[in-house]
């Protein structure tokens, strides 16, 4: 299977790539190809949330595919590690590229700033001037920056110390394993540190593979298909930190930071034909403001919708075929910018502001797992040993949902997908496709449950225990584990399809 | 078939819940005490028992079949009313018959009819139980199929 290795830099990156696993769970796939996916996350702010939460999302759902594949609607998009591909019988894995010396260093001891001759040491200064906050917010210079909490909006720093990746040994792996057809995608945010840095240096190593050293597969690399998305500024900051402080990342230094990294960019990135395909995204909405703290508590931002979209570049990315992303010494031949537009305008977004290509691609999909959520948090105790599709073998019992399967990975995962739903209704610019707290006939916004021919709407938990039965009825499934997945799968399916004219 | 529900009621009914002389006016003793030739009541009544009984079983398994409808106790409801049903069939024909008049040499009582619907009752729970006992049958509903006795 051909692999998509998906570099995920800074906070956004985590949080593109958490929107990404939600819409890969519910099942959201591009038409016709099938990758693997191997997402490599690059953030130095180990102790970041988002970093955090996206890791364990990740991780629940490789377990739940190693547990029944990938051919049961839900979660039919194989995620592996990069460790996983290169040594499959390594247990301890992960999926975060390991930043050397950067843990509890700060950066002029990175760059041996006391060994520099004084000429030296009077440019890094000029180079690296101005201020900026450590971990216990107190104002630094900019040369005594502690980077175990990420960059905090230089990228300045941040590509001096990413510049680590070319000779590391994720690097090495990645490109003894890249094989022709293989593509990578590369997710950052354009106006902070992280994110801004990374992608021009991940790019820059991939399209001057040939001239490294020790590196396999250097054609392959050199000229694959190679997509990213730049996020532009979507959120607002608080301006102060918690403690009250002035923090040094403000979003008024977000344009200025993003023009400048723009202009770099036409002229590194999109000028020199580096990229095949490179989407742009942004969001002007004036929304809610995020907590400001840069240091090491924290990074824990809602969801937002932007990250969704942003994740949908990707599978965008993975329709365009081939041919049209072609590359010679290491060059695109046709590179492509996108934008992301919707019908509607609209603070609240919903299934039917999106035109119709998104629409389609996502509204059934995301329906169908929120639906299987819903019953699993309101009715499975209850139909539990009770109802004929529980019942039926393999069995789902007590012991099942008592199980580290269902218990920790399903349970946890779909905790998330709620969490992320309801993360993105409150966000401004927010997306509330669904009423979740609502009974099931007012699940979906916009959706009109069908009636019966007295005029009846008959959908309830009985109904969805009904379809279950149906759809269970004469399968053969391996386990209880897939028969759990891939029946709530066609059940829900077939509920959106009867019920609201999916 | 006559044999076959004359040999049922007489094995498990007769003696135990009614007289010997309802046994014989139900397996067809005519009016006129020549032979059994007249109204086989045994195997009218056995017909219904068993139509009536595969009926509300498929209500519950196979025409109404819906996750509302399948507990245990949903086909304790079933089973009491086919149980009801059939007691009331057997009770209401066996009197009938016997207003309509009966070999002079029998002797029956209104206890006699009750007895025969007593009988038929039990046969009716039987014959039901053995039918959701059947893994083929259950298997045709959607719902119901492992609606049984036997599970919990």
């Amino acid at each position: 299977m051909k692999r998509l290795f998906v570099f995920a830099i800074g906070g956004t990156g985590s949080r593109v790539l958490k929107s990404l696993s939600m819409l890969m769970a519910a099942g959201v796939k591009p038409t016709n190809s099938d990758y693997e996916i191997v997402p490599i996350i690059i953030d130095p702010h180990k102790s970041n949330e988002d970093l955090k939460r996206t890791e364990r999302i990740l991780f629940n759902y490789q377990a739940i595919c190693k547990s029944i594949g990938t051919q049961n609607g839900f979660f039919s998009t194989q995620i592996s590690t990069l460790n996983n591909l290169v040594n499959p019988n390594k247990v301890a894995t992960s999926f975060t590229f390991d930043l050397q010396q950067v843990g509890g260093k700060k950066f002029k001891e990175y760059i041996d700033f006391n060994l520099l001759g004084e000429s030296n040491k009077a440019l890094a200064d000029i180079l690296f001037s101005g201020k900026s906050i450590n971990k216990r917010n107190e104002e630094v210079n900019l040369l005594d920056v502690e980077m175990d909490i990420g960059f905090v909006g230089n990228p300045n720093i941040g590509s001096v110390v990413l510049n680590q990746f070319k000779d590391s040994q994720e690097f090495k792996d990645f490109a003894s394993i890249f094989n022709d057809g293989d593509r990578v995608f590369i997710i950052s945010s354009i106006f902070g540190g992280t994110g801004a840095s990374g992608f021009p240096t991940i790019l820059k190593n991939i399209r001057n593979a040939k001239s490294l050293s020790n590196i396999q597969s250097k054609g392959f690399l050199q000229d694959s298909i190679v997509g990213a998305i730049t996020v532009l500024p979507y959120f607002n900051l608080e301006t102060e930190t918690e403690e009250g402080n002035k923090s040094p990342i403000q979003r008024s230094h977000f344009i200025a930071k993003t023009k400048a990294a723009l202009s770099y960019y036409s002229e590194n990135l999109s000028g020199n034909n580096s990229i095949n395909a490179l989407y742009y995204i942004a969001d002007d909405s004036k929304g809610k403001s995020y907590k400001n703290d840069p240091g090491d508590n924290g990074q824990k931002n809602d969801a937002h919708f932007i990250e969704m979209a942003s994740a949908l570049a990707i599978i965008d990315f993975l329709e365009i075929p081939d041919s049209e992303l072609q590359c010679s010494d290491g060059k695109a031949l046709s590179p492509t910018y996108k934008e992301f537009a919707m019908k509607n305008d609209t603070d609240s977004i919903k299934f039917s502001d999106f035109d119709n290509y998104t629409e389609s691609k996502i509204s059934k999909r995301l329906s169908q797992l929120t639906l299987f959520h819903k019953f699993i948090k309101e009715q499975l105790n209850n139909s539990i040993e009770k109802e004929a599709w529980s019942t039926s073998q393999p069995v789902i019992d007590k012991k099942f949902i008592n199980d580290s399967f269902y218990r920790t990975y399903v349970t946890e995962f779909l905790t998330s997908y709620n969490d992320w739903l309801e993360e993105m209704a409150t966000n401004k610019r927010g997306f509330s496709p669904f009423n979740l707290g609502n009974n099931l006939q007012n699940l979906i916004k916009d959706k009109t449950v069908k009636t019966n021919w007295l005029g009846k709407v008959n959908f309830d938990f009985n109904f969805f225990n009904d379809m279950l039965a149906k759809k269970s009825r004469n399968i053969n499934y391996t386990s209880p584990e897939e028969k759990f997945i891939k029946l709530f799968n066609d059940a829900t399916e077939e509920i959106l399809k009867e019920k609201f004219g999916f | 078939m006559k044999t076959l529900f004359s040999g049922m009621y007489d094995w498990f009914g007769t003696y135990l819940f009614y007289s010997k002389d309802m046994g014989d006016h139900l397996n067809g003793m005519d009016i006129t005490c020549t032979d059994f030739i007249g109204t086989p009541w045994y195997m009218i009544v056995g017909f219904i028992m068993l139509i009536l009984t595969l009926f509300i079983y498929a209500i519950q398994y196979h025409i109404y079949d819906k996750s509302r409808f399948n507990k245990k106790h949903h086909l304790w409801i079933m089973m009491f009313v086919n149980l009801l049903l059939n007691f009331l069939v057997a009770t209401i024909l066996a009197s009938n018959s016997v207003k309509e008049g009966y070999c002079s040499e029998l002797s029956l009582t209104t206890m006699d009819c009750i007895g025969f619907g007593i009988s038929n009752a039990i046969w009716s729970f039987i014959f039901h139980f053995i039918i959701t006992s059947i893994t083929v049958f259950r298997r045709l509903s959607i719902n119901c199929r492992n609606t049984t006795f036997w599970k919990p």
